[in-house]
């Protein structure tokens, strides 16, 4: 027991490391003259990698599927938008689209979580609907035509802010899920009925973990508010977001740390390969490679290849990781 | 408001409340046999509707016969999901099968989405013209979507609660390891109920496009209110879901009426987190466990 605790530190902390080394590195890019292109595509694969840990904190862990996080993440950019155009400053307005958002999850949190799975998933899908036909009604929120921010930010400051929140959200879910409270919320998505049993309060740690989730979620979506500078209804709450938050943290890893981050290189060169081949078919094909992931992988590809090199390392014990979650 | 107004928006309310009972009873049906909320439900919908469309305007058939085709259609495309893709994720964590159907449903999206673009189409052939009855006006097509429905729905809950399959199905919905000790063939029987259930869907949208304009997301948006019908009346109560379906229906045509369409959802959606808060296993339902 004693060398695993030891194994698992020295893993945290090389783990941290390396996630902090990466993180400071893409947030030097635009410093470091390279092209705007790849700027750009760094810049979104940190911002579908972050929509990711926020999905992954709350449905990777816990096993309750989110559908609202694409929505949480446009409150976040709405709530931004308007709190800059309100003449207040950057960090107070962060902090207040993170605070929407986590307000907006517990409407969904206190509705749905003391039932099982299913009652939260439908919570979740109609937050998109409701939030989307809210927005289009209220005045305050520009109706369909949508908001502009007034002040333009230099590109360098969204760019180094999202590689912050995707470096900081992988980092707090490689922490936690190794924490006490994180195993207990991996001992409820095992078995929900035998973790009450010993004395988890799984109700109160689902909102509390949903509610974190949502507030990286709308913290994402701020950041990204403030890059795009012009939000669009029906853009900034279509249920493409929502699809990208759950299938990059699905086809890494859920419940993973590094899982998304493959997740978010594979997504994003992905998308990069369909925009030249075949634009119309990028929601088709997103789909099935999520199906052919779930049906023949599991619990993703990060998973699939370490049981891959572990199966090479030490012949004869065989890991049954799949097993035991299922 | 006068008594012939409040008549008309009350069928027209049943026409939109029946056409979502008969989806919903789908929903309902593959949550209670088969433990799996289809969210590719919607897209065997818009199937369904684009094949009527399809059939009548490419080969001049009749949209009337394009129904049991639809059904048809449907059933068969069900079942080889089913066999071949669902039925892989059983015993699996509840995320993997949802994630599974998910997963059809972005699929189907992006094919209906890419093979038709997002044009709103609709034909003339069919029944046509007007019935009154007293001061109600009712469209021949929305007679023939109640009636069709009517059919249909009874028809399924005549199969659901009196014979030998439907007996095998509510066996299975009420106990899954005990139907199985009871010799009823599982697989089959989720088979079966997944296969009635899209086709049904597919009938559905063989009946939308018949009196409204299609587009790729035109099941997509009807199945978000079967969903909250299904949450009204009680996961995977087939009685409570037509219920609901009705009730939710005609409140629509009269929030629609009084004022518009969106604050019609709004009101819906507001209701379905009321009931999830207040009565979370439905109107109607009682707690049933798994």
């Amino acid at each position: 027991m004693k060398v695993e605790r030891g194994r698992d530190l020295a893993k945290i902390t090389w783990g941290s490391l390396a996630i902090l080394a990466c993180t400071a590195a893409m947030a030097a890019l635009p410093w470091l003259g390279v092209t705007s292109y790849v700027r750009t595509l760094v810049y979104y694969g940190a911002y579908f990698l972050a929509l990711g840990q926020a999905w992954n904190l709350m449905s990777g862990l816990t096993g309750y599927v989110s559908f609202a996080h694409g929505a949480l993440a446009g409150i976040g950019a709405y709530a931004v938008v308007l709190a800059l155009n309100a003449d207040l400053p950057m960090v107070i307005s962060l902090l207040i689209a993170a605070i929407a958002a986590g307000l907006a999850s517990l409407i969904i949190g206190v509705t749905s979580l003391r039932l099982k799975g299913t009652s939260f998933t439908f919570a979740t899908l109609f937050l998109q609907e409701l939030v989307l036909l809210l927005v289009r009604k209220l005045p305050f929120a520009g109706g369909p035509g949508g908001i502009v921010l007034e002040e333009i930010f230099p590109l360098w400051l969204p760019h180094v802010l999202m590689i912050a929140v995707a470096g900081g959200a992988t980092l707090l879910v490689l922490v936690f899920r190794r924490s006490r409270t994180g195993l207990r919320v991996l001992a409820m998505r095992d078995d929900e009925a035998a973790a009450s049993a010993i004395g988890i309060d799984a109700t109160r740690v689902k909102i509390v973990l949903f509610c974190a989730s949502a507030a990286i979620a709308g913290l994402t979506g701020a950041v990204h508010g403030v890059f795009a500078s012009s939000l669009f209804p029906n853009e900034v709450f279509s249920i493409d977001l929502s699809i990208i938050a759950l299938a990059v943290p699905l086809i890494g890893g859920a419940g993973t740390a590094l899982g998304p981050v493959l997740g978010a290189v594979i997504y994003v060169g992905l998308r990069e390969i369909l925009q030249v081949l075949a634009p119309n078919l990028h929601l088709t094909i997103v789909g099935v490679v999520l199906l052919l992931v779930i049906l023949f992988m599991r619990d993703g590809i990060a998973p699939a290849l370490g049981r891959l090199f572990r199966l090479k390392d030490r012949r004869g014990q065989v890991p049954a990781i799949a097993e035991v979650r299922a | 408001m006068t008594f012939p107004l409040f008549l008309q928006l009350l069928t027209n309310g049943l026409v939109v409340g029946a056409l979502l009972a008969i989806v919903a009873l789908g929903v309902a049906l593959i949550f209670g046999v088969v433990r799996v909320v289809n969210f590719a439900h919607g897209e065997f919908v818009t199937l369904g509707a684009f094949a009527t469309y399809l059939v009548v305007t490419q080969l001049n058939i009749s949209p009337l016969l394009g129904i049991p085709l639809a059904f048809v259609l449907g059933a068969a495309v069900g079942a080889g999901i089913q066999a071949a893709i669902v039925s892989r994720a059983a015993g699996r964590p509840e995320l993997d099968v949802l994630m599974v159907t998910y997963a059809l449903s972005i699929i189907g999206l992006g094919i209906f989405s890419s093979a038709f673009s997002g044009d709103f189409r609709s034909y003339s052939e069919g029944p046509s013209g007007i019935f009154t009855l007293g001061s109600v006006v009712i469209g021949l097509r929305s007679l023939t979507v109640l009636l069709v429905c009517l059919i249909v729905g009874v028809g399924t809950i005549l199969v659901v609660q009196r014979t030998r399959i439907g007996l095998a199905l509510r066996a299975l919905a009420q106990s899954r390891d005990s139907a199985a000790a009871c010799g009823i063939n599982v697989p089959a029987a989720e088979l079966f109920a997944f296969a009635l259930a899209v086709g049904l869907a597919a009938a559905a949208g063989a009946l939308v496009s018949l009196i409204g304009t299609i587009h790729p997301r035109v099941g997509h948006d009807l199945v978000l209110d079967a969903f909250v019908v299904v949450v009204l009346g009680g996961m995977g109560s087939i009685g409570g879901a037509v219920l609901a379906a009705i009730a939710i229906g005609i409140v629509n045509a009269f929030t629609s009426f009084a004022l518009d369409d969106s604050w019609a959802r709004i009101l819906t959606y507001c209701l379905l987190y009321a009931t999830l808060l207040l009565r979370p296993h439905g109107l109607l339902g009682r707690h049933v466990g798994a």
